[in-house]
């Protein structure tokens, strides 16, 4: 079998690209640690089975991440939907590096505010570098269902950084 | 004028997600990177196959080409020993008459001779062959 990326050095392209996969890997898991987890499992899946094939191994990653985030969860079903959901909204900050920036500040607090459908699709945009066709296949959604919550996200970000300004 | 979502995505790309932490790269590290000990195994395992092959390589090549050439055999010598004529006593056959057996032996000898190993092929056929000469009886 020919290997498309025979000349990549992956141990770099982790390097490069960590940090945002353990953000998307954050979206379907319940803490850091399990995050890091799916994220490791997820790219040694990849780089096991399918760093030959042709094209941007990005959005194969991505969707080796959902896959290992889901069966995570599978596996550890054992918190309250209720539970997860108060840690999900408090953990927000926890997923970026401390920004000085105020306005940066704010913009991730907004972040939390969001439902996390449309949080899932801003970070599969923004930081999974994915089309709305991409991320409607990775959420089994339609790509106009995608660009939809993505519209609604944009809107209650803006709506909500406004209001901070105000303050 | 400017869009205020491009603005907006801009200020988000702009966050610094946190990266995997140390455990994760080292565990990368380890899978990408076939460890030393998975390392010296294949190695040995390369260096005795390696070596066996080059080993029935050699017998190939080496040992086996010396004797492999098939012999080119030369005619040498072809001779044919003087016939043994041994007449026997007179029988009677069936119809009265009567006839004298006669027994001739003689051997041929032929040789081929190899002139690269010097050796020699030696065919030697002894011949025997008996006939009634019929007698007149008066």
């Amino acid at each position: 079998m020919i290997d498309a990326h025979a000349d990549q050095d992956w141990r770099a392209w982790f390097a490069e690209h960590g940090a945002r996969l353990r953000l998307i890997a954050r979206q379907w898991t319940r803490s850091e640690a399990d995050a890091d987890d799916v994220v490791q499992e997820a790219f040694v899946r990849f780089w096991k089975h399918q760093r030959h094939l042709p094209g941007n191994p990005n959005a194969l990653v991505v969707t080796s991440i959902r896959r290992a985030a889901l069966d995570l969860l599978r596996r550890t079903d054992r918190r309250s939907g209720r539970e997860q959901a108060v840690a999900a909204e408090a953990e927000t900050m926890t997923w970026f590096e401390p920004e000085a920036d105020p306005r940066q500040q704010a913009l991730i607090q907004s972040l939390a505010l969001l439902s996390a459908e449309q949080r899932e699709v801003v970070v599969l945009k923004v930081w999974g570098e994915l089309t709305f066709d991409q991320i409607g296949e990775q959420l089994q959604v339609s790509p106009n269902t995608a660009a939809s919550r993505w519209r609604y996200a944009m809107e209650a970000l803006r709506k909500h950084i406004t209001a901070r300004a105000h303050d | 004028m400017t869009d205020p979502d491009h603005d907006l995505t801009s200020a988000l790309a702009s966050l610094r997600p946190r990266p995997p932490g140390p455990a994760v790269t080292a565990a990368l590290a380890r899978e990408l990177d076939p460890p030393a000990a998975r390392r010296g195994v294949i190695l040995a395992w390369s260096t005795g196959l390696a070596a066996a092959a080059a080993l029935v390589l050699g017998l190939y090549l080496g040992v086996a080409p010396a004797e492999a050439p098939a012999p080119s055999y030369q005619l040498v010598r072809a001779e044919q020993s003087p016939a043994n004529v041994e007449v026997l006593r007179p029988v009677r056959l069936d119809d009265g008459s009567f006839a004298r057996p006669v027994r001739v032996r003689w051997d041929s000898t032929t040789q081929w001779e190899d002139p690269r190993s010097r050796t020699r092929f030696i065919n030697f056929r002894p011949n025997e062959t008996t006939t009634l000469l019929p007698l007149e009886t008066y």
